[in-house]
């Protein structure tokens, strides 16, 4: 068709405007559409299969190959749920709201493309590399050097396109759904470009430029922005557009919008410690985290009630259009979710909850409730549009509804009161003092029951998305595909006089990129509050004379625990409380983590914290336990490491880690990169000897195991939150 | 018209929630919470925990029974063809939607239209819901309070300080506790028990605690055979007794004192000692010397030996 092509009108009389005809490009909203549904299955199936696996970790199907255990295949589920399913998500829906919102098609079409192609490949490349341990070992960060760098590369692309299309738009103002827009594509840059400084030591293998408590606050900082900037604001901006457009009604509140979006981008990129309460992380910073998470109440509840009160006068629709129902039920675990998310930061609540499943519900609230309904309801909306058909089965949509939302709450509930019990069970004392459940795994196995209805709650959500997929299908399948949608306006005049007594507000909305400007700065102010001080103030790390560096054979072990994923199951953080340093040893404290790239503090004790079970255990029971951990601990839920007893510890980049590590500042003496293979090799000879004395290996058996994975990771284990034990005994 | 609003169902389907969250109120109130304060602390907060959730629960339902009578008037209304009005009772939702958030009624909305058009969106200018806004300056005073009384100089609360607290209470139980110690069993005091009810008790922490290096039957993996009469450490009851209590660290024994109580360590002792013989399947190859029981001289030496 002929692009652009002008014709005169009698807009009003005596007025001639020039009212330019195009088309929407809802190609680029299809392939997103589809990619979002295809990935979202993926992501849940995947979480399916990890849900499974801490109830079955002996089926059959998964014991055995590294590929599929647990700890690789939590990586994969949340960055596929996050970045592959919410990410195309996202681009669906801006691709279509923004270019009907500014009256223009996007500014590029190959843009577009170079897009959607690349953010697929990073997918696929995400796809390949986690379950093959190629891991930065930094939550929701796992993704590796060179697929970082493609990232930042696609993220600039689809920036350019969306400004570009800004700037070339037929409407004079930009929605708050476009204010959003804006705010999550400046935020997720910086966020990005900063938690990922890395120092490359291989294509495949880096370590984060952070060490440490700096690492675990540049970390949270990040992994809770991406909760803010990422599942929150862009989803906030298609509620301001898919709402109003479902429910036929204006939006509640334009002074709401206002103060709400900038009070939300403001405050949110503070909250980020209250991940890290009573860790080693200085108090002031802890308390910052909760401060602004309790302000952040008000903010998040303002885009909730902003679309739930956008329904006034159209709730009669809800009972009988599936989209809406979607819609509102995900604004409403929106409201949940960013209620309990103050709640959870505050200290004594955080005591209970952290590391427990409570976390995991939560979250679950959040992706399931609010980032999953929203986009099966968008999905409901969009496709019959852009198929210019109605949707086939009103009646199967409103059973993925309610099957959608038994599942959510047979998800949830389960892990709350796991939560809950398990927590208590922790920290149950007797009255002579000491713990009751002295024995971790007695805590896990009270909980198993709660962790079969989760997997079933999360079957029962599965099972709903492929009632959706069948749906649209058959929809598709009835209607046709408008891939140009026509679409006419008249072009922006010139200039522009700003009518009399507008809102002052309309200034910035007619200037995108004061716009963009405003919001980073915003986002940099708490950025800068929060992380420089740790950098700049020396007391906030007090160092500790005995804390050594790795030496090769553990930074090698260290190099497969992180592999392994380890850290989506032990925590390494001893926190201050009596029932955790009888439980595990002395607390943690901030200058034992300084030769730590990255910080492997984790998040979630599936199993316990490994902070100071260096030198608790013989080598034999690690190595024992590594190769058959229920023969150790029946009923124990940890997978097997049968692998690492088959597999040559390859040291050929030792030297390259070593240097590595050294421009991080880890001070290993000058040429250590030359000599480290040498000590390395002593050493494992004498955790061979341990084990060959405790009776475990038989000399054959030695003569095999010397060069093996596994022995490394025993060195790694076995030192452990020894450095300050080293101290005491020195004294 | 009279089907059940969804709302109502999502409420029906969130219930077992709230019957949980009651179960488990009711069975940590079971608990012996108030012997020890951390106990009691935790209890309390749990609870404060519950409460807070049921609360919500109980919030979002009354939200949600509104709406739901919204929903019926509002159908009603456009039912009859008329602009949506609502019977008057003494506590109608109008009434309370208007106290909550001062908005400007459906038929009026016209007057607050922005008269902005995006994409067929418009924006009303209603008010900021009052209690929405009072709720955002009194969580911005609760932050600065929060922060004056814990970091203002001068006010020197750590986590840190607070776990010293934490200790300093507990000391005050282990105290007690010590004191019950020096009359209970010691490895010089203790002696071999043979009653069921015992063995039974020392089975149970065996299989729990010890089995893992010692296998299920004693037969050894990790750790020693225990069945047969080979000792490294002394076969005694009391010699068994003082390498559980204290371990043998730089063999992977672990010293079990801090989480197992005398009596407990003399029965999962005396358990040992009934293994003597058992013959269990894939057992380890004698280690240390032999023990002869009734031949004191022995134990002495050995005891002495291994210390």
């Amino acid at each position: 068709m002929t692009k652009n092509p002008t014709e005169t009108i009698a807009k009003s009389p005596g007025a001639g405007v020039q009212l330019e005809h195009f088309s929407y490009d809802n190609s680029i909203v299809r392939m997103f559409a589809i990619a979002t549904t295809i990935w979202g299955i993926a992501g849940m199936l995947v979480g399916l299969i990890a849900a499974f696996q801490l109830v079955l970790p002996d089926l059959g199907l998964w014991d055995g190959i590294g590929e599929l255990s647990f700890g690789r295949i939590r990586p994969l589920h949340t960055n596929a749920a996050i970045f592959a399913f919410v990410g195309n998500g996202i681009f669906m829906g801006v691709y279509y709201s923004l270019q009907r919102l500014l009256k223009t098609r996007m500014y590029s079409d190959v843009l577009s493309s170079i897009h959607f192609w690349g953010w697929q490949l990073i997918i696929l490349s995400a796809l390949l590399t986690l379950p093959l341990g190629i891991t930065t070992g930094k939550e929701y960060a796992e993704l590796e050097w060179p697929i970082d760098i493609a990232i930042t590369l696609v993220w600039v692309v689809f920036g350019l396109n969306m400004l570009m299309t800004i700037l070339k738009r037929r409407e004079r103002h930009i929605y708050v759904a476009i204010w959003f827009f804006l705010a999550t594509w400046v935020t997720v840059a910086v966020l990005h470009i900063v938690n990922s400084l890395e120092m490359p030591v291989s294509l495949f293998k880096s370590y984060s430029i952070y060490a440490g408590v700096q690492d675990a606050l540049v970390q949270w900082w990040y992994g809770h922005n991406a909760v803010a900037f990422f599942l929150t604001t862009p989803y906030l901006g298609l509620m301001y557009y898919f709402v109003p457009k479902a429910a036929n009604r204006p939006v509640y509140s334009y002074r709401l919008s206002i103060i709400h979006f900038w009070a939300l981008i403001f405050i949110y990129i503070w909250a980020g410690p209250h991940h890290l309460l009573y860790t080693a992380l200085p108090d002031w910073a802890q308390s910052l985290g909760t401060v602004f998470s309790v302000m952040l109440i008000a903010p998040s509840w303002g885009g909730m009630l902003n679309g739930l009160l956008t329904l006034r006068g159209a709730w009669d629709k809800v009972r009988n259009d599936p989209v809406l129902k979607f819609l509102v039920v995900a604004v409403t675990a929106y409201g949940m979710a960013t209620f309990e998310g103050p709640m959870l930061s505050i200290k004594s609540v955080n005591a209970i909850s952290h590391y427990t499943d409570w976390t995991i519900g939560h979250v679950h609230i959040g992706t399931l409730g609010w980032n999953g309904f929203l986009t099966f309801g968008i999905l409901y909306w969009l496709i019959p549009r852009i198929y210019n058909t109605r949707l086939f089965s009103t009646k199967l949509a409103n059973a993925h509804f309610w099957i959608g939302t038994l599942g959510i709450v047979m998800y949830a509930v389960p892990l709350y009161w796991a939560g809950w019990t398990q927590s208590l069970m922790w920290k149950e004392f007797d009255g002579d003092g000491f713990l009751v459940y002295n024995n971790f795994l007695d805590t896990v196995l009270q909980i198993i029951p709660m962790y079969w209805m989760r997997a079933i709650g999360g079957t029962l959500y599965l099972i709903g998305v492929f009632m959706m997929v069948y749906n649209l299908i058959v929809t598709t399948s009835k209607g046709q595909f408008v891939a140009e949608e026509a679409a006419s306006a008249a072009p922006l005049p010139k200039n522009y006089v700003s009518k009399k007594g507008e809102y002052w507000h309309r200034w910035i909305e007619r200037r995108p990129v004061q716009m963009l400007v405003a919001s980073l700065v915003l986002i940099l102010i708490g950025t800068f509050f929060e992380l420089a001080p740790s950098f700049l103030i020396k007391n906030n790390v007090p160092t500790i004379a005995s804390v050594q560096p790795y030496t090769p054979l553990e930074l090698q072990g260290r190099d497969i625990y992180i592999r392994a994923g380890c850290y989506t199951c032990h925590s390494q953080m001893v926190r201050p409380f009596r029932s955790e340093t009888e439980r595990y040893g002395e607390y943690s404290k901030a200058g034992e983590f300084v030769y730590e790239h990255p910080f492997q503090w984790g998040s979630k004790r599936t199993g316990p914290d490994l902070h100071r079970v260096g030198k608790k255990y013989s080598d034999s029971w690690h190595y024992q336990h590594m190769l058959d951990p229920r023969g150790i601990s029946p009923g124990s839920i940890m997978p097997a490491y049968p692998w690492l007893y088959e597999n040559v510890l390859d040291n050929s980049l030792l030297p390259n880690k070593i240097r590595a590590m050294q421009s991080l500042g880890v001070p290993y003496p000058e040429g250590y990169d030359e000599k480290a293979a040498t000590e390395l090799q002593q050493q494992a000879a004498t955790v061979v000897q341990n084990l060959q004395r405790e009776g475990t290996l038989d000399d054959n058996q030695a003569q095999y195991i010397q060069d093996k994975e596994i022995i490394a990771l025993i060195a790694y284990l076995q030192r452990l939150g020894t450095d300050i034990k080293a101290k005491a005994e020195a004294q | 018209m009279k089907r059940i609003p969804s709302y109502i169902k999502v409420m029906l389907s969130l219930l077992p929630a709230g019957l949980a969250a009651a179960g488990l109120q009711a069975q940590t109130a079971d608990a012996p919470a108030a012997e020890n304060p951390e106990n009691q602390l935790i209890f309390l907060l749990l609870i404060s925990s519950i409460v807070i959730a049921l609360a919500c629960l109980l919030l979002t339902f009354a939200v949600l029974v509104l709406i739901r009578h919204q929903v019926a008037t509002t159908a009603e209304g456009a039912a009859e063809g008329q602009a949506v009005k609502t019977s008057e009772p003494l506590l109608s939702w109008s009434k309370i939607q208007a106290a909550l958030t001062r908005a400007v009624p459906v038929e009026r909305e016209a007057d607050i239209d922005m008269g902005h058009d995006y994409d067929g969106i418009r924006e009303l200018d209603n008010q900021l819901p009052p209690w929405w806004k009072y709720g955002f300056y009194i969580s911005i005073a609760f932050a600065a309070v929060y922060m004056y009384i814990y970091h203002w100089p001068g006010h020197d609360w750590s986590s840190i300080k607070e776990y010293e607290a934490e200790m300093a209470e507990a000391e005050i139980i282990k105290a007690k506790y010590q004191e019950k110690l020096a009359e209970g069993v010691n490895e010089n005091s203790v002696t071999l028990l043979t009653d069921p009810a015992s063995l039974e008790n020392g089975k149970k922490i065996f299989t729990s605690l010890c089995a893992a290096c010692h296998g299920m039957q004693g037969e050894g993996g990790i750790g020693p055979n225990l069945t047969d009469p080979y000792w490294l450490h002394g076969g005694s009851i009391k010699d068994v007794f003082s390498t559980i209590k204290y371990g043998v660290p730089e063999k992977g024994m672990i010293s079990w004192q801090s989480q197992l109580k005398p009596n407990q360590m003399q029965e999962v002792g005396s358990y040992i000692l009934s293994l003597q013989g058992t013959n269990p399947p894939n057992a380890k190859e004698p280690q240390g010397e032999l023990y002869e029981p009734n031949s004191d001289q022995t134990e002495e030496n050995e005891t002495v030996g291994t210390h």
